[in-house]
C-alpha cells in the first residue's frame, strides 16, 4: 500500500489544482482547497505509518525515507493550516479588493499546483528529478508572487525568477558532476540517490567536491542562504500571506533537505569534515548578515523575510556543527521554524489587513483592537526570538550544545552574539506593535474565525514542541538523524 | 565515428562555443545576442549528433533534435518577438563597461581549464576538454545575466547558461537519461514563458524594463 501511496501524494494537489478550475464561486473553490489539503495530510500521515512500520519505500523514481517523512509532515501540516486561513482572509481581501473576484480560479489552481512541486521535491529519489521539481517549484511560484499584477510584486517576482534559476543551474551542474562520478567509477549508473549513497565512499573525492559546492551554491539560493538571499525578502514581503507562509515555512525547508541529500553523498565520499566546513560558513553568513536588516526594517513582512534568511542559516548550522546532536537539532529546527514562521506570517497579514498598512510605525496598540490575533503575534515572535518555553528555544539550543561540544567556539561566540541582538531587535519591534494605543487607522471590526483556527493549530504545535518532543516525532527524527550522520 | 575522431570534433565545436559565447557578451545590440544564443544551441545539438554517431547512444539523438527544435529555433523566436512588442528603444545596458566584462571572461575561461587540470583523474572519463568548457558556458551565462539591465538580454544568459550544462552533462557521461533531460528542457520552457509574460505586463503597465525596476529595498 505504501508505494500506491508514494505516487498518489503528488497526483492529490495535481488533481485539486485541476478541479479548481471547474468553478468560479469563492465558496466552492475554498471547500475544494479545504477539503484537497485535508485528504492530502491524511494520505500523508498513513504513509508516515507505513514507513515507521516497514521502513523506506520506493517507486520508480520516488521513495520515501524517515528524513524526507520530516519534511513531508511538515508541508501537508503547513498546506492544511493554509488552506484554512485562507478561507476568511481570501474574504477579506476580495472585500477591499486585493484579490480579484474573477481569478481566484487560477489562484487555488496555481497554489495547489505550487503545492504539488513541492511534494515532488520531498519524495524525489532521483536527483534530476529533484531538480526538475525544484524548477517546478520556482516557475508556480513565481507567478503567485507576481500575481496580484502590481508592479512591485513583479519585481520582486522577477528577482526571484531570474536569480533562483541562475542559482539553480548550478544545482544542475553540480547534479550533472555527481552523477558523472557515480557513472563512471563504477556507479550504478542511474541518478537515484538511493543506489549513488551505498558507492558514495568509492566516488573520486575531486569531483564531488566540486559538484557539492555547485549543489550548494544552487539549492542554497533557493533556500535563501546569504550571500544568495537577495531575492528573498522581496519575494516572501510582495507574495500574498498564504503563499508568504508556504514560501518561509516549507520552500526554503525543501531546498535544505536537496543539500543534506548532497551532504551525504559528499561525506561519503570526502569525509564528513568537507560538507560540514562549507555549510558552517554559509550558515555563519546567513546569520551574521540577516542581523542588521533585521534590527532597521520597517516594513512588517520584510522583517519576517530576513528572519527566514536568519533561521535558515540556523539550520545550516546545525548541520554544519554536525554529530547527531547537530543534526537533529537542526531537523527539529526545519520543523519549528516551519510552523513558528508561517503562524508569523498569519498574525502579521491580519494585523496589515487591519491597519491597512505594512509599515511598524503604523500598527499600534493592536492587542486593543485583536486581543486573540495580538497574542498569536506576540507568541510568534517570542518563539522566533528564541524565548523558553516555546519550540524554537529547544532546537537552538541543541544546535549550541552541538556547536560547544565539537568545540566551534568563534562559530559559537558569533552565533550567540547574533541571536542576542536579533532578540532585543525583534521585541522592540512587536512590543511596539502589539501593546500601547492604537493608531486610528486601525480597522475595529471582529476577528474572522477561520484564521485564528488556522493560527491556533499551528500555535498549539509550538507550544507542543516547545514543552515536549512527543515519542512518535521523536523517534522520526532520531532514524533522519541516522540516515545523515553515519 | 570512431571515438578520436569524435572527441577532436567536439573539441572543435568547444571552441566555437566558446567563441559564440564571446559573441553574446560583446553584443551591443539585443537581436545580435539572441542570434549568437541561437547559434550557439545549433552548435550543441551537433555536438549532441556527433556523440550520438560516437557513442551509438540512441537518447542523444532525441536529444539533439529536441535542442535543435526548442533552443535553437522556438526559443530565440520567441525573444524576437518580444523584441519586436516592446520596441525597445536603448539598447544593450551593461552594468559595467564591456572591456571589464570581457576581461572577467578571460579570467573566467582560464580559471575554467586551470580547474580541470587540477581534477587529474577524473579528466580520463571524460571527453577531451569538455569540461572545462561546460564551467566556463555555465559561468560565463551567469556573468551576462548579472551585468546586463535589459530582461530579454538576462534571457539570453539564462539559455547561455543552460547551454553549457547541456553540453557538460552530453559530453561527460553521454547524456543524463532522456527523461531527466526533457523534464529539464520543459522547465526552461515553462520559465521563459513566465517571463515573457511578466516583461510584457511590466511594459504595458508602467512602460518600464522589468529588469530596471529597483523600488524594493531594504
Amino acid at each position: 500500500m505504501a508505494t500506491t501511496l508514494l505516487w498518489v501524494l503528488p497526483l492529490v494537489p495535481t488533481a485539486t489544482a485541476l478541479l479548481m478550475l471547474s468553478s468560479r464561486d469563492r465558496r466552492v473553490l475554498s471547500a475544494l482547497d479545504v477539503a484537497g489539503s485535508s485528504v492530502l495530510c491524511a494520505l500523508a500521515v498513513l504513509l508516515a505509518i507505513e514507513v515507521a512500520r516497514h521502513g523506506p519505500r520506493a517507486f520508480g523514481v520516488l521513495r520515501i525515507d524517515d528524513l524526507g517523512l520530516v519534511f513531508l509532515l511538515l508541508l501537508v501540516t503547513l498546506t492544511l493550516a493554509v488552506s484554512v486561513y485562507t478561507v476568511g482572509w481570501l474574504r477579506q481581501a476580495v472585500a477591499v479588493g486585493n484579490m480579484k473576484a474573477d481569478a481566484l480560479r487560477s489562484y487555488f489552481a496555481l497554489v495547489h499546483a505550487f503545492v504539488a512541486t513541492m511534494v515532488v521535491t520531498v519524495l524525489a529519489d532521483n536527483l534530476g528529478v529533484l531538480w526538475i521539481a525544484m524548477e517546478g517549484t520556482t516557475i508556480t511560484s513565481a507567478v503567485l508572487i507576481g500575481y496580484h499584477g502590481h508592479h512591485h510584486g513583479l519585481e520582486a517576482a522577477w528577482k526571484y525568477i531570474i536569480v533562483t534559476t541562475i542559482g539553480i543551474s548550478f544545482g544542475l551542474f553540480g547534479t550533472v558532476l555527481v552523477f558523472a562520478a557515480a557513472a563512471s567509477h563504477g556507479g550504478p549508473g542511474t541518478m537515484n540517490w538511493s543506489s549513488i549513497v551505498p558507492v558514495a565512499s568509492t566516488l573520486d573525492p575531486g569531483i564531488i567536491r566540486i559538484g557539492f559546492i555547485f549543489v550548494l551554491i544552487g539549492y542554497g539560493t533557493k533556500a535563501g542562504l546569504a550571500p544568495m538571499h537577495l531575492w528573498l525578502p522581496d519575494a516572501h514581503s510582495q507574495a500574498a500571506t498564504p503563499v508568504s507562509a508556504l514560501l518561509s515555512g516549507v520552500l526554503i525547508k525543501c531546498a535544505m533537505l536537496g543539500i543534506i541529500r548532497f551532504q551525504v553523498i559528499a561525506a561519503a565520499a570526502c569525509g564528513a569534515a568537507f560538507p560540514a566546513q562549507v555549510l558552517l560558513v554559509f550558515g555563519l553568513l546567513s546569520v551574521v548578515v540577516a542581523t542588521p536588516f533585521i534590527l532597521a526594517q520597517h516594513d512588517l513582512k520584510r522583517l519576517l523575510g530576513y528572519h527566514s534568511v536568519e533561521h535558515v542559516g540556523i539550520i545550516a548550522l546545525g548541520l554544519g556543527f554536525g554529530g547527531p546532536i547537530g543534526t537533529y537539532g537542526a531537523l527539529l529546527h526545519v520543523v519549528n521554524h516551519g510552523v513558528t514562521k508561517a503562524l508569523a506570517f498569519f498574525a502579521a497579514g491580519t494585523a496589515i489587513a487591519r491597519y491597512g498598512s505594512r509599515d511598524m510605525r503604523v500598527i499600534r496598540g493592536l492587542l486593543h483592537v485583536a486581543p486573540v490575533g495580538g497574542i498569536l503575534l506576540l507568541l510568534a515572535a517570542l518563539s522566533l526570538a528564541g524565548v523558553p518555553p516555546f519550540s524554537i528555544f529547544v532546537s537552538e539550543l541543541m544546535i549550541l550544545r552541538a556547536g560547544i561540544g565539537q568545540a566551534h567556539g568563534l562559530s559559537v561566540a558569533i552565533f550567540l552574539a547574533m541571536v542576542v541582538i536579533i532578540f532585543a531587535g525583534l521585541l522592540h519591534h512587536v512590543g511596539a506593535m502589539t501593546f500601547g494605543q492604537p493608531t486610528a487607522a486601525a480597522a475595529r471590526d471582529p476577528e474572522a474565525v477561520s484564521p485564528l483556527l488556522a493560527m491556533a493549530l499551528l500555535a498549539a504545535i509550538m507550544v507542543l514542541l516547545g514543552l515536549t518532543i512527543p515519542g512518535g516525532l521523536d523517534g522520526l527524527l532520531r532514524r533522519a538523524t541516522a540516515i545523515i550522520v553515519v | 565515428m570512431n571515438p578520436a575522431t569524435a572527441a577532436r570534433v567536439i573539441d572543435d565545436l568547444g571552441a566555437l562555443l566558446l567563441l559564440s559565447m564571446i559573441v553574446i557578451i560583446a553584443a551591443s545590440q539585443i537581436a545580435r545576442a539572441i542570434y549568437a544564443v541561437a547559434a550557439q544551441s545549433l552548435l550543441i545539438a551537433i555536438a549532441g549528433a556527433v556523440l550520438a554517431a560516437a557513442t551509438g547512444n540512441r537518447d542523444l539523438w532525441v536529444i539533439a533534435g529536441i535542442t535543435l527544435a526548442i533552443k535553437a529555433m522556438l526559443l530565440p523566436w520567441v525573444l524576437h518577438r518580444v523584441l519586436r512588442q516592446m520596441n525597445v528603444r536603448r539598447e544593450v545596458e551593461p552594468v559595467i563597461p564591456n572591456t571589464a566584462t570581457l576581461t572577467i571572461t578571460v579570467i573566467i575561461v582560464v580559471m575554467a581549464f586551470h580547474l580541470n587540470a587540477s581534477l587529474g583523474s577524473v579528466r580520463q572519463s571524460i571527453t577531451g576538454n569538455a569540461l572545462p568548457v561546460g564551467i566556463a558556458l555555465t559561468l560565463l551565462g551567469v556573468l551576462v545575466m548579472a551585468t546586463r539591465r535589459k530582461a530579454l538580454t538576462q534571457m539570453v544568459g539564462l539559455f547561455a547558461s543552460e547551454n553549457g550544462i547541456f553540453f557538460t552533462a552530453m559530453s561527460v557521461t553521454a547524456g543524463m537519461p532522456l527523461i531527466i533531460e526533457i523534464g529539464v528542457i520543459l522547465d526552461v520552457i515553462l520559465a521563459a514563458l513566465v517571463m515573457t509574460v511578466m516583461v510584457l505586463r511590466v511594459r504595458s503597465t508602467v512602460d518600464a524594463d522589468i529588469a530596471d525596476l529597483d523600488r524594493l529595498r531594504g
